[in-house]
This record gives C-alpha cells, sequence and structure tokens, in this order.
C-alpha cells in the first residue's frame, strides 16, 4: 500500500520541493515515486484537518481505498443564510498535487451564486490562483466562506447572483434547494 | 417304582387302597401333625421323638414323603414366623424412631443397652434357630432310617440333608426379610461404627507407638516397620499383649455378630453395613489427618492408616469368619492381578487373599477421592501458600493420576478463582502473584499445562481489563533485585528468578525468537491432547510435551503483545534512571540483559540506548570535571554563593529514545544555575557540535538545611530545592511572590510545597490578602515541637506523587493516542454519515498513520468505541456508528 509510508521521508520533501517550483513548470510526471510523495502530502494534510478542523464546520476525508478522492462537509456558517446546513462536496486530488488545484464539485444541491446545477463551483483559488501552499483545510475554509460572500461579478447561476439582495426569498430557495436534494438522495 | 405324586392325582390308585391302610395313612399322619406340632412349640422337649419317627414311617411307607416333608416345613415357617422373627424383631421395637434419622446422625440411644439388646435378640433368634433345625434333623433322620429299611434303594441322604437345610435357610431369611424393619440397617450400621471407632482408637494407639519407636527413622522406614509389627500381632499368637488380647476380644465380638446375621441371611446387609462403617471411619480419618495443614504430605500416613486398621481388623473378621482359608493354600503364586505394587504389601500378611485386597484397593481409592476432594476444595488456600504447601500439591497429584478427575479440579478451583479474587477488592498485585503460584503448583500437577490453561484463562480474562495490569507485570518483572518501591513484593514472588531460569533454559534449547506463535502453538496442541478423562501421564510422554510450562510466555500472555510489556517498562525505566543519583546501572543493565533473551534484541533497543547514555554521562561528567581541575581558577567566580563543579553531575540523555518527558519551567537559584550554564558550556567545548540543554526540573538533589539549631539532610527534587533556597534570601513569602520567583503556577506551589510543611520547616498562614498564604520558615524547633514535627535526618524522595512523575506515563501516552484515533472517527462520521465497525477499524489502518500508527486490535477499537458512546459522543444503531447530533 502506497499510502503508508515512512513519514520521515515526508519531511525531506517539504524542503526538497521549493527548488523544483522554482524551476517552473518543470511538470513532474505521475511516477510512482511522486505518487507516494502525493500521499504523504495528503496524509499530512488529512492529519493535521483531523486534529484542527472539527471545529471550524469543515471536515474530509478519503473516500474508499485512494487517497486521491475525498469527501468533504461544509457546514454553513453561524449567522449566515446557511447556517444549520451541512453540504457534501467531492475532491479529487491531481497526481500532481499541489501544482495542481484539486476538483472540487458540490455533491449536494446548493443554490448560491458561483455553483452551477452540477454543483462545479467558481472559485479563483481553485482555478487560476490556485498556490502549492494551499492545502485541503484551506480550500474548505474558502469554500464555507465562499457561501456567505458571493462573488457576484461572474455568476455560474445568475438567478441567485439576482435574488441576492432578496434574502428572505434567498434562504427559501437555499432551504427548499438543500431539502429536494435530500429527498433525492434518500 | 412309581411316582409320589402321582398318589394324589390318580384316583385309581385311591381306589386301590385298602380301607385299612386308608386309615393306617389318616391315623399316622394326625399323628405325624400332633407330633410335629408338639415337637416344634414344645420348649425343647424331643421325648415325642420316637413317635414321630415311627409316624414318619408310616407314611413314608405309602410313599408320602413329600406330603411329610412339606408339612414339616410349613409348619416350620410359621413358628419361626410366630416365635423367632416376631420375638426378634420386637427387641428392636423401642428403636423404630431411628429409621428416618441420618446415617451420620448420632443414635440417642444407651450404646451398651442397643448393643447388649443386639446380642441378646441375635442369641435368642439362633437358639430358636439351632432348635429347629434340630427338629429338622430328627425328621432327616426319620425319613434315612425308614430308607435304610427299604434297603434296596439307596436314598442320597446327604442330599436329601441339603436340601432340607437349604431350603430351611431358605425360609428363615425370607421370613425375617419380609418383616424386617426399617431401622435394623440403622442399627446394624450405628452397631459397626461404634465398634470400629473404638477399635480403631485402640489401633491407633499402637499405631502411633509404633510410630513414635521410628521417630528418627526415615518415613519410608517407618512404615515398613509399621506395618511389619502389625504382621507379627497377627500370625504370632503368643503375642501376648493386653491391647492385643482387647483387640482380638472386639474383632470376635463383631466376627461373632458378623456371623449370626449371616446365619439369618443377612449377609449382604451385614458387609453394607461394616462397608460403609468402614468408609465413614476413612472419610473421618482423612479429614483428621489432612485438615488445614498443608505443609506436610499426608498421603503416606493415611495408607499405612489403612494398612494398620481397616485392613487389620478386615483380615482378622475374615480370618474369623473363616474365609481365608490359610496363608499356604492361597500362597504360592496365585497373586491376584489387581493386587497393587508389592512394597505396600505387608511382610506379615505376605499374602493376602483376594478378598483383601480388593477391600485394600476400594479402600485406597476411596482414600483417594476423599483426600482430593478435600484439596481440591481448599486448592485456593494452597496455592496462596504456594511454596510451603507443596507437599499437599504433590498429595493432590498422586490423588489425580489415581482418580483422573482432573475436570472437577478445573471447575471447582474456576469458580473458587471466581469468587474470591477476581473481584474489584483485590489488588492487580494480588492477582498477579497468585496467578503466577497457580502457574507453578498446576504445572507440578500437570507438566503439560492443559489444566492450567483451562484455569488461567478467567483470569487472564479478568487481568486484561484492569489498567494497571501491565505496570505491576513490569514490577514484577524488574523488581527482583532488591527493589524497595513495591509495597508488598516479597522476592520469592519476583519474576526476575523466572528470567534466570529462562535463561539457563535458553542456553541450551537456543534463542527462541518468535516465542508469541510458538506458545500459542504449544497451546493448540495442548488442547487436541486433550481428553475427557486423561486418565494417568499420557501426557508424560513423548518428547514434545516435556516442554516446560513458560511462566514469562503465559504472564506476556496476559498482555497480549511484548510491545506494550516493553513500552511500559521503558517508561520505568526511563524514570529510575533520571531519579539515579550515580551512575550505578549495573542491576538495569542485567535486567535489560534478561529481557533481551526473551524478547529479542531489537524490541529493547531504545531501553539499551538509554542505558548507554547513562554510561556515556558517566564519561562526559568525569571529562568536564577533569578540565575543571586543569584550570581550577576558572572555575567559578569567587564569592560565598559559589558551588564547586564537583556537587555536580548530569545525566545526558538521547531525547528521541527516551520517553517523552515532562518538562516544566523552574527558576534555579542563580548559583546553580550559573553553575548548570558553565557546565553546558565546557560540554559543548568537548562535544562541539552539540549542546546541552537542562531540563532542570528533572533530577535529585542532596540538600542540608542548617537551622538555628539543627541540621537536616533531604533529598528532594529540584523544585523543592528551589522553594527551600528562596527562603534563604528572606524568612517569609507571599504564594503568589514565591511562585512568581520560581517560575512554576502557584497550585503546583501549593502541591509542592506541602512537603515542606509536612517536614515542619515551613508554615503556612493566611495572609493579609484572603486568596494569598504567608509561608514562613521555621528557625526554632522548639517552636514546632508541640506538632511532633520530625527531626534528624530524613531521606525521602520528594517527588513520589503521581503528578510528579518525570517522564509521562504509559496510561497517559495511551490516552493521546487514543484522543488521535477519536479525531480521525469524528472526521470520518462526519463525512460518510455511517459506518460500521469494521470499515472504521480498515480506514484508521489506511489513513491514520500518527506516530505511533494505528495498531489496535478490532476489540479494542470496539471498546474504545462504545467509550464514544457512552459519553454520547457516538450513537450506534444496526450495527452502524453515527454521530450524535
Amino acid at each position: 500500500m502506497e499510502v503508508r509510508s515512512n513519514p520521515a521521508a515526508g519531511n525531506s520533501f517539504d524542503h526538497r520541493r521549493p527548488p523544483a517550483v522554482s524551476s517552473k513548470q518543470q511538470l513532474p510526471s505521475p511516477h510512482s515515486v511522486d505518487t507516494s510523495a502525493v500521499s504523504q502530502r495528503l496524509q499530512k494534510e488529512l492529519m493535521a484537518l483531523m486534529m484542527s478542523g472539527g471545529d471550524l464546520g469543515v471536515s474530509a476525508f478519503p473516500d474508499g481505498e485512494s487517497i486521491f478522492t475525498w469527501i468533504g462537509t461544509v457546514e454553513g456558517g453561524k449567522g449566515t443564510l446557511y447556517e444549520g446546513l451541512s453540504y457534501k462536496l467531492s475532491l479529487r486530488f491531481p497526481l500532481d498535487y499541489p501544482f495542481k488545484p484539486p476538483q472540487v464539485k458540490f455533491e449536494t444541491m446548493c443554490f448560491h451564486p458561483n455553483v452551477d446545477q452540477f454543483g462545479n463551483i467558481c472559485l479563483d483559488i481553485l482555478q487560476d490562483k490556485w498556490s502549492s501552499a494551499y492545502d485541503c483545510r484551506t480550500i474548505l475554509l474558502s469554500i464555507q466562506s465562499l457561501l456567505e460572500e458571493p462573488n457576484l461579478e461572474s455568476p455560474l447561476n445568475s438567478y441567485a447572483a439576482a435574488l441576492w439582495n432578496d434574502k428572505e426569498d434567498y434562504r427559501r430557495m437555499v432551504h427548499k434547494q438543500y431539502f429536494s436534494g435530500e429527498a433525492l438522495e434518500s | 417304582m412309581e411316582e409320589l405324586n402321582s398318589c394324589f392325582f390318580n384316583p385309581a390308585i385311591l381306589d386301590s387302597l385298602s380301607e385299612d391302610s386308608l386309615h393306617e395313612i389318616i391315623g399316622s399322619y394326625n399323628g405325624f401333625c400332633d407330633a410335629t406340632q408338639s415337637l416344634l412349640t414344645g420348649s425343647g422337649d424331643l421325648s415325642v421323638g420316637p413317635d414321630f419317627v415311627s409316624h414318619v414311617h408310616t407314611l413314608c411307607k405309602h410313599r408320602l414323603h413329600s406330603l411329610v416333608q412339606d408339612h414339616f416345613l410349613r409348619v416350620l415357617e410359621e413358628t419361626f414366623e410366630r416365635n423367632g422373627a416376631s420375638r426378634f424383631w420386637r427387641h428392636f421395637d423401642p428403636y423404630s424412631h431411628v429409621a428416618g434419622l441420618n446415617k451420620n446422625d448420632d443414635l440417642d440411644i444407651d450404646e451398651d443397652e442397643i448393643q447388649s439388646v443386639l446380642y441378646n435378640a441375635l442369641e435368642e433368634v439362633t437358639l430358636e434357630k439351632q432348635y429347629q433345625e434340630k427338629c429338622l434333623l430328627m425328621l432327616v433322620h426319620g425319613l434315612q432310617s425308614f430308607q435304610d429299611q427299604m434297603l434296596e434303594d439307596k436314598h442320597d441322604f446327604e442330599g436329601e440333608r441339603s436340601y432340607l437345610t437349604s431350603k430351611y435357610q431358605w425360609i428363615v431369611s425370607s421370613v425375617l426379610m419380609a418383616t424386617l424393619p426399617r431401622h435394623f440397617p440403622v442399627i446394624l450400621h450405628w452397631y459397626f461404627k461404634r465398634k470400629l471407632e473404638e477399635l480403631s482408637t485402640i489401633m491407633d494407639e499402637e499405631f502411633c507407638d509404633g510410630a513414635s519407636q521410628n521417630k528418627d527413622g526415615m518415613d519410608l522406614d517407618e512404615k515398613g516397620k509399621v506395618c511389619n509389627k502389625v504382621g507379627e500381632m497377627d500370625v504370632d499368637e503368643c503375642y501376648n499383649d493386653h491391647r492385643f488380647s482387647e483387640n482380638s476380644r472386639l474383632v470376635k465380638n463383631i466376627g461373632k455378630v458378623v456371623l449370626d446375621l449371616r446365619n439369618l441371611g443377612f449377609t449382604s446387609m451385614a458387609e453394607d453395613a461394616y462397608a460403609s462403617a468402614i468408609f465413614l471411619l476413612l472419610k473421618a480419618k482423612v479429614n483428621d489427618v489432612a485438615g488445614d495443614d498443608y505443609r506436610s504430605s499426608v498421603l503416606q500416613s493415611i495408607k499405612s492408616w489403612i494398612q494398620a486398621v481397616p485392613l487389620q481388623f478386615l483380615h482378622a473378621l475374615l480370618v474369623y469368619l473363616g474365609d481365608v482359608v490359610s496363608y499356604e493354600s492361597t500362597s504360592s503364586g496365585l497373586k491376584s492381578p489387581l493386587a497393587p505394587q508389592p512394597s505396600s504389601c505387608c511382610p506379615g500378611i505376605n499374602t493376602p487373599s483376594e478378598g483383601l485386597v480388593r477391600w485394600k484397593l476400594r479402600l485406597e481409592y476411596f482414600a483417594y477421592e476423599t483426600l482430593q476432594d478435600l484439596r481440591i476444595a481448599k486448592l485456593f488456600e494452597i496455592i496462596v501458600d504456594y511454596p510451603e504447601s507443596s507437599p499437599a500439591i504433590e498429595d493432590l497429584k498422586l490423588c489425580l493420576e489415581y482418580t483422573g478427575q482432573h475436570s472437577k479440579l478445573v471447575e471447582s478451583f474456576i469458580s473458587a478463582l471466581r469468587y474470591r479474587l477476581l473481584t474489584a477488592g483485590a489488588s492487580t498485585n494480588d492477582i498477579l502473584h497468585q496467578y503466577v503460584s497457580t502457574i507453578k503448583a498446576l504445572r507440578t500437577i500437570d507438566p503439560a499445562g492443559v489444566f492450567l490453561e483451562a484455569v488461567g484463562e478467567p483470569i487472564r480474562d479478568y487481568l486484561r481489563g484492569r489498567r494497571d495490569t501491565i505496570k505491576c507485570i513490569v514490577t514484577m518483572l524488574t523488581d527482583g533485585t532488591g527493589g524497595n518501591s513495591s509495597s508488598s513484593a516479597n522476592t520469592g514472588d519476583s519474576l526476575l528468578e523466572e528470567l534466570n531460569r529462562d535463561e539457563e533454559i535458553q542456553e541450551n534449547a537456543g534463542v527462541d525468537d518468535d516465542f508469541n506463535s510458538d506458545d500459542r502453538q504449544a497451546w493448540i496442541n495442548a488442547m487436541r491432547r486433550w481428553q475427557p478423562d486423561p486418565v494417568e501421564a499420557d501426557p508424560l510422554k513423548g518428547s514434545r510435551n516435556q516442554r516446560k510450562v513458560d511462566i514469562l510466555g503465559m504472564i506476556v500472555g496476559i498482555i497480549g503483545s511484548k510491545d506494550q510489556l516493553v513500552h511500559e517498562y521503558r517508561t520505568m525505566l526511563a524514570e529510575k534512571l533520571l531519579n539515579k543519583s550515580d551512575y550505578d546501572i549495573d542491576s538495569e543493565i542485567r535486567t535489560l540483559e534478561l529481557l533481551k533473551i526473551h524478547f529479542g534484541e531489537s524490541s529493547l533497543q531504545k531501553c539499551e540506548i538509554m542505558l548507554n547514555d547513562l554510561i556515556g554521562s558517566k564519561r562526559t561528567n568525569s571529562n568536564i570535571k577533569a578540565t575543571i581541575n586543569q584550570l581550577p581558577q576558572t572555575s567559578v567566580e569567587v564569592g560565598d554563593s559559589a558551588i564547586s563543579m564537583d556537587v555536580i553531575s548530569a545525566t545526558i540523555i538521547s531525547s528521541n529514545f527516551w520517553p517523552p518527558i515532562q518538562d516544566e519551567p523552574l527558576n534555579l537559584p542563580e548559583p546553580v544555575d550559573n553553575l548548570l550554564s558553565d557546565y553546558a558550556k565546557r560540554f559543548s567545548e568537548i562535544k562541539t557540535p552539540r549542546k546541552l540543554q537542562w531540563k532542570k526540573s528533572l533530577g535529585t538533589i542532596k540538600l542540608e538545611v542548617q537551622f538555628q539549631d539543627r541540621e537536616m539532610q533531604f533529598t528532594v527534587a529540584p523544585v523543592h530545592a528551589s522553594i527551600i533556597m528562596k527562603f534563604q534570601e528572606q524568612p517569609s513569602w507571599t504564594a503568589k511572590n514565591l511562585a512568581a520567583a520560581i517560575g512554576i503556577p502557584a497550585d503546583s506551589l501549593n502541591r509542592r510545597i506541602n512537603f515542606w510543611i509536612s517536614k515542619g520547616i515551613i508554615t503556612e498562614s493566611q495572609g493579609e490578602d484572603s486568596s494569598d498564604h504567608v509561608y514562613t520558615i521555621v528557625e526554632n524547633m522548639a517552636e514546632t515541637s508541640k506538632n511532633g514535627a520530625s527531626a534528624g535526618t530524613q531521606d525521602l524522595l520528594g517527588g513520589d506523587e503521581e503528578e510528579d512523575r518525570s517522564v509521562a506515563s504509559v496510561e497517559n501516552q495511551l490516552l493521546k493516542e487514543m484522543t488521535v484515533y477519536e479525531k480521525f472517527i469524528m472526521g470520518m462520521l462526519t463525512n460518510f454519515g455511517s459506518m460500521a465497525l469494521d470499515r472504521i477499524h480498515n480506514t484508521l489502518k489506511m489513513f491514520c498513520i500518527a506516530d505511533p500508527p494505528y495498531d489496535k486490535s478490532l476489540q479494542q477499537l470496539q471498546s474504545f468505541l462504545s467509550g464514544l458512546v457512552s459519553e454520547e459522543k457516538l450513537e450506534l444503531r444496526d450495527g452502524m456508528y453515527f454521530l450524535k447530533k
């Protein structure tokens, strides 16, 4: 099982990598060696997330046997329109993570200006603003704050963007979508 | 000649009879009846004899033999029923109330009276019987004399007579049996019991005399001589001891009763009665001898007692009854195949009859069984004082070999364990000691360890549930060398000797690296060999089974894995080493070497490094001190607070290999601090590029406190020393200021300063600020003498409280691990909603690679999860775990 290997090697990884980044866009090919380095990094992220994440209302865990696919959970922040709702996400980490961002999608129906009907998210740090300094925890926290502070400039769901100013109707739509999705699931 | 019976059934014959002969028949028949009547009812009057005989002759002439016999026997039966039986039973009527009593109860009647009643009744009924037999003989004679007259036909007189007497016997016993009252067997039983007791007291005296004569001889000798003596008595008719005559009189009495009873047809009843009396006596004897003393072997003395008392009695009885024909007739090579080893035979009774041998076997078996039951019932106590009680264990072993009732032992002992040992009140140490004793004791009884396995199971299960089990085991393992820490551990219980013993075995057998699986294999083998009735020592055969039961293996088996044990050992070792003020680690090295043999080098590597650290420290320490001696002027700045570096010795540890060390910040007194940094500087000079980091709260300090009127010495932890040194500057401190000066939290200070308060050196009083305390040093002993504070030299380690340990305890480390697992479980349940036990297990195995990685078993996880459920963090529904909302 490649995900379990000596954590000491992981330490050296962190120090060794930055020069590789500076030499820029020398795309690491998905060799097995790198895979194990990636999974070590993911392992560490998981550890960190587990030890700190629970209180913040975000969480994620590898789904099944592979450490490259995770299931995430984001709870709506206190005092926001999404309070009391808990959204499931899927995270797919590429083999050259953390140089490429993971693909993140909402699995629960989410009524939000920056989320389309398929759950795709429009979030800058998941696209062009990605940095290898980000990790799973920061992604989840960003998504949590995105729920309350949508970017109305480039909406995927223009209806939601339009409704944003009408808090009552907006909240009703959020709940309607959330619970219809839940009914679908079950 | 025609058949006699046909006379009655053939009317033609009747017709053929003449008038005369008819008259003759009727006349003589009436005469015969009258004569019979008067003969039998008449009290011993035999004058009608000739008359009777002539009537018999007349009737026989008419071929009426059978009529004569039948009538006579019937009248005999009636008479016996009327005169003999009913009168016999009437003797016992006053005792009819005893029928319901238990055999063991004492009869509430006069002993002599019932004895004489029994004698009288037997006498009377025997007389009656003898008289009737005489009458019967008269009939036989009549019949015979008739036959003699007829001559032609040689009648079998002997056959006739034995036929009639046996018929008569039959009548007697059936009449008696038919009218047997229920209390009679009880009376008989009681009688024999009393007599035997009497007899055994006499015999016992002799037995004891015999034994005391040979007191200084060896056991075996003694027994032989006793038997010899008893034998002599038996053979030697001239033996003229009054005691002997007394007991032979007694035996005769009993023999007479038995004989009388036999004559009446009570053979089996009599035998039952004296057999049960003998068994009762034997049981009482065994109980008496075995008692509650486990320090001596009793089996041998019981055996010789059997030989001396009951067998002697039986032998005498059998001789009296004529069952043993003679010594010569049975002697030549006709020994019973059941005869036990010849050594146990009495030389006097050179060849016991088969009956006697059978009795002996029966009695011995019974004795074995009784003793075994007795010992099994007390096995728990026996094992409690095991090394002393080993004779009792040996006895039990012999008994079990004989009876084969091992399963009884297992059941009874397990229930005793459950009831008496495996309770919340018993300390883990006691349970472990008992377990070790059990292993040792049962190892004697059962070298293959089959029963031990069954008995040990409940103990192991129970110990696994105790939290301090590992700690106790490690203490037992390492504390054999006169350690002072454990409270009740006497050196005999230490497992260290087991380690030693094991070493010897290992030397022969080669290193047994993976003992765990090996042991399991051995147990499995043992279980396979289990038979419902493992008679005799089958497990002794076969070299594979010669394997000694491995105490250490079984102890480690409690914990489950040696890693846990090693871990605990490392923690304890660290604690011990850190508290050492010299570098003397010889005993630790030895223990470690022994442990290495057993658990393998690799698992104890860290411990070895710890010990090497100590050795290295010693060297470094002396090197550093050498540098001072070369340049004495640069050592410490001159001043009254200067301390020579000679007083300090450092333990330099490689912290990666030590268990987590609890360090708390502490401000040491200035001079000490300077000294330490100077030491560190010198260290880095010698050992560049390494640097020394002080763990200032660890270690021990020898302290001498001088007061106005006295001096005291202490060995304390640095914190305590820092506290007391602050009082050098000013005699009184408030708690807050003192805590700030030393650099520890106020509550920790309050806890620590209690040490000095308890010594009567510091007093506590309420300060101006209500939340603050003021501590004042007591300069004058006289002031505190009323408190009875202890004075003089004290040598107490101050930091013996639980929270003052220098190394994080294993429990705390475990708790930390478990916290990590809990977070992971919470995390995965947050994302997956619900999970089954094995999925959680697998997921943890896959993704939880904390240090140390997840290594728990499914069962451990389950119990952990159920802990979380009871804390209401999780929910369990249909085998799935959920987060509690």
